[in-house]
C-alpha cells in the first residue's frame, strides 16, 4: 500500500445557499489514477473546484501531509496541484507556446524552455502549431494543450475535469492512452472526473462513484465494472 | 444666419498644418486611449475615471514643477509614480471586492471616482486657470508657410510610440506581462496556473494610471490651459480613439487616437458646415459609428460582446 | 425583536395607509410655507440654508432621476447621457418663454413631443449597442450637449456660454390662498414659528406657486411611471432587463420596448428640464454636461434603482448633499475647514460607499428598516387559522 497523496475528509461545498457536496471522503494514492464517476449534477466538478480552493468548503483536504483547505488557488497550485478544467480552459488569445509558458508560471527554475520542447515532443500536433493562437486549435488539440499546460507546472497531482467532453471517440481513446502513458513514465498521480465510465475505468487504479453529492460506491475498477447491478445503476452501460 | 454652403478648404499648406496638428493632439489622445485599453483588456471595464486620474497626476506635476520649482521631467515622473500608487490602492479597496464579471457596479464605482477625484482637484488647487510647462524645447523642427512641426509635436508623437513599444515589450517579454495577458484571456484558467489575479489587475490599474498621467502631461501644455475640466473632452476623444482601435488592442489605441486627432483637426476644420465647436460631437459620432458598424474596431479581437 | 405582522386589508393596515397619505399631503402643503423664507439652521458652527428654491430644484431632479430609472433601473440600459434630454427640455422652455413669450407651462406642448422624438431616435442605435458600449455612447452624448448649446448659429436663442436668462415671472393666480394658508399655519404652535413672517413678499409667493406647480407636474410624472411599471409594457421592460433573450423568445418586441424606454425616459427628462427652467429662470450650458448626467446616476443609485420612491429620494439627496457640503466650512472633530465645490466629492464617495453597504439604495434600506417594525402580510383564510 503506497502512501496517500491527497486525502479528503468530510468535505462539504456549497454555492451560496445550495449545498452540492454533503460530506465526502476519499483518498488518492501516490502514483495512482483515481477516477470519480457520476452523472450530471452529482458534484464531480465541484469536488475538483473544492480541492483547488475555488468554492467555499468545510471539512478537511490534506495534500502531501499538509492541510490545504482555505488556501487561495494560487497557493494550492504552488503546492503542486495542476487542474485541467472542464472545457479545456486554454488561453485562446495566447499562442501555444505562451500557453505552455503560462502553465509554468509558478516555477522559478531555468528549465521551462526545455520542458516546453519536451511536451511539444509528447504532443506532436501541438509542435506543428506552436505559434498559432490556442483559440484556433480544434477541440482535441486544445485538450492536449490543456494537459500539456498543466504538466508544465511539474505538479505532483493532476486533476482532470471530464477530459473526454465534446471530443470524437477516436480522439478520446488517444487522449486516455497518452494520460495512461504519462502516468506510467512520469509516475504522475491523477484524479480524473468522468462521465465516460468505460474508458476511465480502463485506465484507473481506483474508482469512486459520486451520486447527489455523496460517495455511493468505491472500489477497484474491476469490481465496479464487473458488478452487473452497479454497472446498470451508476455507470450506464 | 444658417449659411451651410458646403465648401472644403484645399490649400495644401493649411492642410499640412492641420495634419501635423492632428498628429500632435491625436498622439496624446492615443496615449490616454492606451491607458483605457489596458484596463479594458484586463477587466472588461471602461474606466470613466481614467481622465480624472490623469488630471490629478497633472496637478501633482504642476504643484511639483511650478509650485516647488522641480525640473518638469522629474515632476511628471514623480506624479506618474504617485498616480500609479493611488490607482493600485483604488483597485485594492473599491474595485477588487466586486464581482469582475458584473460590469455595472464597477462602472458606477468609476463614476464615483470621477466625481470624487475631479472635485478633490478643484478643492485642493482651486479652479483658476493654470499652465503646465512643456517637457520639450520651444520652437519648430521645420516650417512651411503656416504649417510647422514643433518640437513638442514631434515629442508627443515619439512619446506615444515609445509608450506603445514599452507596453508591447512588457506584455510580450516579461512574466507580469504574461500574467496580464493570461488574466485578460481567461480569468479562471489564470488562477489555475497559479497567477495571483488580484495583484495582476492591480498592476494593470497602476500602469494605466501612469500612462494616463503621462498622456495628460504631454497634452495639456499643447492645450494652453489647465483647469479641472481639461481632461473631460480629452477623455471623450480618447474613448473614440480606443473604440476605433478596437478597445482591447494597444496598437489600435495609438492608431485610433491619431485618427481621431486627424478627424478633429483635418475633417472638422476643413469642412465648412461642421462648426468647430462640434469637434467633441465628431468624436462621439466616431464612437457611435464604430460600435454600430464594426464593434471590434480596426485591431480589436472579435469577442466583443462582453456585456 | 420580531416585526409585528399586519394582514393586508385589515383595519390596522388601512389606518397605516390612510395615515401615511394624510401625513404626506399635510407635509407637502406645509413645506413651501415653512421654507419660503429660507431656514438657516446652524450645526457645528456651520450655517446651512434650506430654501424653497432648493426644494423646487430637488423636485425637478426627482423627475429627471425618474426618467433615468425607467431606462436604467427598470429596463437595464445604462445611460450616462440623460442630461442631454434634460438640457433639451430646459433650453426649449427657456427659448420659447424668453424669445416667443409663451407661458412656462405651455412650452410642455413642445418639450414633450420633441424630447420623446429625440429619445426614440437615440433609442434606435441603442438596440445594437448594449451594456458598457451604450454607457460609452451616451457618455459622449452628455459631453457634446454643452457645445451644441454654445453653437454660434444658435447664439440668438441660447446666448452661448453666458447662459439663457428668462426674465418672465411666474405669477401666482389670485385665487390661490397663499395668505390664508400662511395664517392657518402660523396659528399652529411651534411649527408656526418656522414660517418667520405674517406676510410673504411677491418673490416668496412666486416660489410657493412654483412649488405647487412643480409638485403637480412631478405628481403627474410619477403617476405615469407608476402606471407604466404596473402595466403590461412595464413588465416587458423588466423582463428585458432580467433576461433579454428570454424576453425575446417570450414574444416581447425588443426594438419597440427598448426604444420606447428611451423615449419615455427622454420625455420625463425633458419635462424635468422644463421644471428646472421654471425654478431657476436660467439655463447654463456648462451645468448640463457630463457632471449632470453622472449626478443623475448618483441619484438613481443612492435613492434606489428600480424603485419609484427611490427616484424622489435620489433627487433630494443629490441637491441637498451638494448644497450642504458646499456650506460645511468646518468639519467637527477634524477641525479643518473644507471650502469649495467638494459636494461632488461627498456624492462620489457616497456613491461608492453605497455600492458596498446598500446596493439597493436608500429606498430599499428604509423598506427593510420598516419591515423590522411591522410587516404587511396577505390576509389569512377567514377561519382565522394561524401558521406561526
Amino acid at each position: 500500500m503506497t502512501e496517500a497523496l491527497l486525502h479528503v475528509a468530510n468535505l462539504e461545498a456549497s454555492y451560496g445557499e445550495v449545498k452540492v457536496l454533503h460530506g465526502i471522503d476519499f483518498t488518492v494514492r501516490k502514483g495512482d489514477i483515481s477516477v470519480v464517476l457520476g452523472a450530471n449534477g452529482a458534484g464531480k466538478t465541484t469536488t475538483l473546484r473544492a480541492i483547488c480552493g475555488q468554492v467555499q468548503t468545510t471539512g478537511s483536504i490534506t495534500f502531501a501531509g499538509a492541510e490545504i483547505s482555505g488556501e487561495s488557488t494560487a497557493d494550492i497550485v504552488r503546492r503542486g496541484i495542476a487542474h485541467v478544467p472542464q472545457g479545456r480552459g486554454t488561453f485562446p488569445e495566447l499562442s501555444v507556446t505562451d500557453n505552455l509558458e503560462a502553465g509554468a508560471f509558478v516555477r522559478r527554475d531555468d528549465e521551462v524552455a526545455a520542458d516546453i520542447d519536451k511536451w511539444l515532443d509528447v504532443f506532436p500536433v501541438l509542435a506543428s502549431r506552436r505559434d498559432q493562437l490556442a483559440g484556433s486549435l480544434s477541440g482535441g488539440e486544445q485538450q492536449m494543450l490543456a494537459v500539456a499546460r498543466a504538466m508544465m507546472s511539474r505538479p505532483d497531482l493532476l486533476l482532470l475535469d471530464e477530459p473526454s467532453l465534446g471530443l470524437a471517440p477516436i480522439i478520446i481513446e488517444d487522449l486516455f492512452e497518452r494520460l495512461s502513458a504519462i502516468n506510467r513514465t512520469d509516475g504522475m498521480t491523477m484524479l480524473i472526473v468522468e462521465q465516460n465510465a468505460n474508458l476511465a475505468l480502463a485506465v484507473a487504479s481506483h474508482a469512486y462513484v459520486l451520486e447527489a453529492g455523496t460517495i455511493a460506491i468505491s472500489g477497484e475498477p474491476e469490481d465496479l465494472s464487473g458488478d452487473e447491478a452497479i454497472r446498470r445503476a451508476y455507470l450506464g452501460y | 444666419m444658417f449659411l451651410f454652403a458646403v465648401s472644403i478648404d484645399t490649400d495644401p499648406e493649411l492642410l499640412l498644418a492641420r495634419i501635423l496638428d492632428g498628429f500632435r493632439f491625436g498622439s496624446g489622445y492615443g496615449a490616454l486611449a492606451l491607458a483605457l485599453v489596458m484596463i479594458y483588456k484586463a477587466t472588461g471595464v471602461l474606466n470613466f475615471a481614467q481622465g480624472e486620474l490623469a488630471l490629478l497626476g497633472i496637478y501633482i506635476a504642476w504643484a511639483l514643477g511650478v509650485g516647488w520649482g522641480w525640473p518638469i521631467f522629474l515632476a511628471i515622473l514623480v506624479s506618474m509614480i504617485a498616480t500609479a500608487g493611488l490607482a493600485a490602492g483604488i483597485e485594492r479597496t473599491v474595485i477588487r471586492p466586486f464581482d469582475p464579471s458584473n460590469h455595472l457596479p464597477l462602472v458606477i464605482v468609476t463614476l464615483g471616482l470621477f466625481l470624487a477625484i475631479n472635485s478633490f482637484v478643484a478643492v485642493t488647487w482651486n479652479t483658476d486657470l493654470k499652465a503646465l510647462p512643456s517637457m520639450f524645447p520651444p520652437g519648430d523642427v521645420f516650417s512651411v508657410g503656416v504649417a510647422h512641426l514643433s518640437w513638442s509635436g514631434l515629442g508627443i508623437f515619439l512619446s506615444a510610440l515609445a509608450m506603445l513599444g514599452a507596453v508591447n515589450l512588457l506584455l510580450a517579454k516579461t512574466k507580469v506581462g504574461l500574467a496580464f495577458r493570461a488574466v485578460s484571456s481567461n480569468l479562471e484558467s489564470a488562477e489555475l496556473v497559479g497567477i495571483r489575479v488580484g495583484p495582476t489587475l492591480q498592476f494593470g490599474w497602476a500602469l494605466a494610471a501612469a500612462i494616463g498621467t503621462l498622456a495628460g502631461a504631454l497634452l495639456v501644455p499643447e492645450l494652453n490651459v489647465l483647469d479641472p475640466n481639461v481632461m473631460l473632452s480629452t477623455l471623450v476623444f480618447a474613448f473614440a480613439g480606443a473604440a476605433l482601435g478596437g478597445l482591447d488592442s494597444p496598437k489600435g489605441a495609438i492608431i485610433g487616437g491619431i485618427l481621431v486627432g486627424l478627424i478633429r483637426s483635418v475633417v472638422v476644420q476643413s469642412v465648412s458646415f461642421i462648426p468647430s465647436e462640434l469637434s467633441v460631437g465628431a468624436a462621439v459620432f466616431v464612437i457611435l459609428l464604430v460600435l454600430l458598424v464594426r464593434p471590434s474596431g480596426l485591431y480589436g479581437s472579435s469577442k466583443v460582446v462582453r456585456v | 425583536m420580531r416585526p409585528r405582522l399586519i394582514a393586508e386589508g385589515s383595519s390596522t393596515h388601512r389606518w397605516i395607509q390612510g395615515g401615511n397619505w394624510t401625513l404626506t399631503i399635510v407635509v407637502m402643503i406645509a413645506i413651501p410655507f415653512l421654507v419660503a423664507i429660507p431656514l438657516k439652521p446652524t450645526l457645528f458652527g456651520n450655517s446651512y440654508t434650506i430654501g424653497i428654491s432648493n426644494v423646487n430644484e430637488a423636485i425637478a431632479w426627482a423627475v429627471a432621476v425618474l426618467g433615468l430609472n425607467i431606462l436604467t433601473g427598470f429596463n437595464g440600459q445604462l445611460s450616462l447621457g440623460n442630461s442631454f434630454f434634460v438640457g433639451t427640455g430646459a433650453y426649449l422652455t427657456g427659448v420659447f418663454v424668453q424669445t416667443y413669450h409663451w407661458s412656462y407651462l405651455s412650452t410642455l406642448i413642445v418639450v414633450i413631443p420633441v424630447c420623446l422624438a429625440i429619445g426614440l431616435i437615440v433609442g434606435i442605435p441603442a438596440l445594437r449597442i448594449q451594456g458598457l458600449y451604450l454607457a460609452l455612447v451616451t457618455f459622449g452624448l452628455a459631453a457634446v450637449f454643452p457645445s451644441i448649446a454654445k453653437l454660434e448659429q444658435l447664439d440668438r436663442f441660447t446666448h452661448g456660454s453666458n447662459g439663457l436668462s428668462i426674465t418672465s415671472k411666474l405669477l401666482p393666480p389670485s385665487w390661490m390662498p397663499i395668505q390664508g394658508t400662511l395664517d392657518l399655519i402660523n396659528k399652529i404652535p411651534i411649527i408656526g414659528d418656522w414660517t418667520g413672517t405674517d406676510h410673504f413678499s411677491k418673490r416668496q409667493a412666486e416660489g410657493i406657486y412654483a412649488y405647487f406647480l412643480l409638485v403637480m407636474i412631478a405628481g403627474a410624472c410619477f403617476l405615469l411611471a407608476y402606471n407604466l411599471i404596473r402595466s403590461r409594457p412595464g413588465r416587458a421592460l423588466i423582463a428585458i432587463r432580467d433576461n433579454e433573450i428570454g424576453a425575446e423568445v417570450a414574444g416581447i418586441n425588443l426594438s419597440l420596448y427598448k426604444a420606447g424606454a428611451f423615449g419615455v425616459a427622454a420625455l420625463l427628462s425633458g419635462v424635468a428640464g422644463t421644471m428646472l427652467s421654471i425654478d431657476k429662470n436660467f439655463v447654463s450650458p456648462d451645468d448640463l454636461g457630463v457632471n449632470f448626467a453622472i449626478f443623475l446616476v448618483v441619484g438613481l443609485i443612492v435613492g434606489g434603482s428600480a424603485n419609484l420612491k427611490g427616484s424622489l429620494i435620489g433627487g433630494f439627496a443629490v441637491i441637498f448633499v451638494r448644497q450642504w457640503a458646499s456650506q460645511t466650512n468646518e468639519v467637527p472633530l477634524l477641525g479643518w475647514g473644507l471650502s469649495g465645490p467638494y459636494g461632488q466629492m461627498v456624492l462620489g464617495v457616497l456613491l461608492i460607499g453605497l455600492m458596498f453597504v446598500m446596493p439597493g439604495g436608500i429606498a430599499f434600506g428604509m423598506q427593510r428598516l420598516r419591515q423590522r417594525v411591522y410587516r404587511v402580510v396577505p390576509a389569512g383564510p377567514p377561519e382565522g387559522r394561524t401558521d406561526d
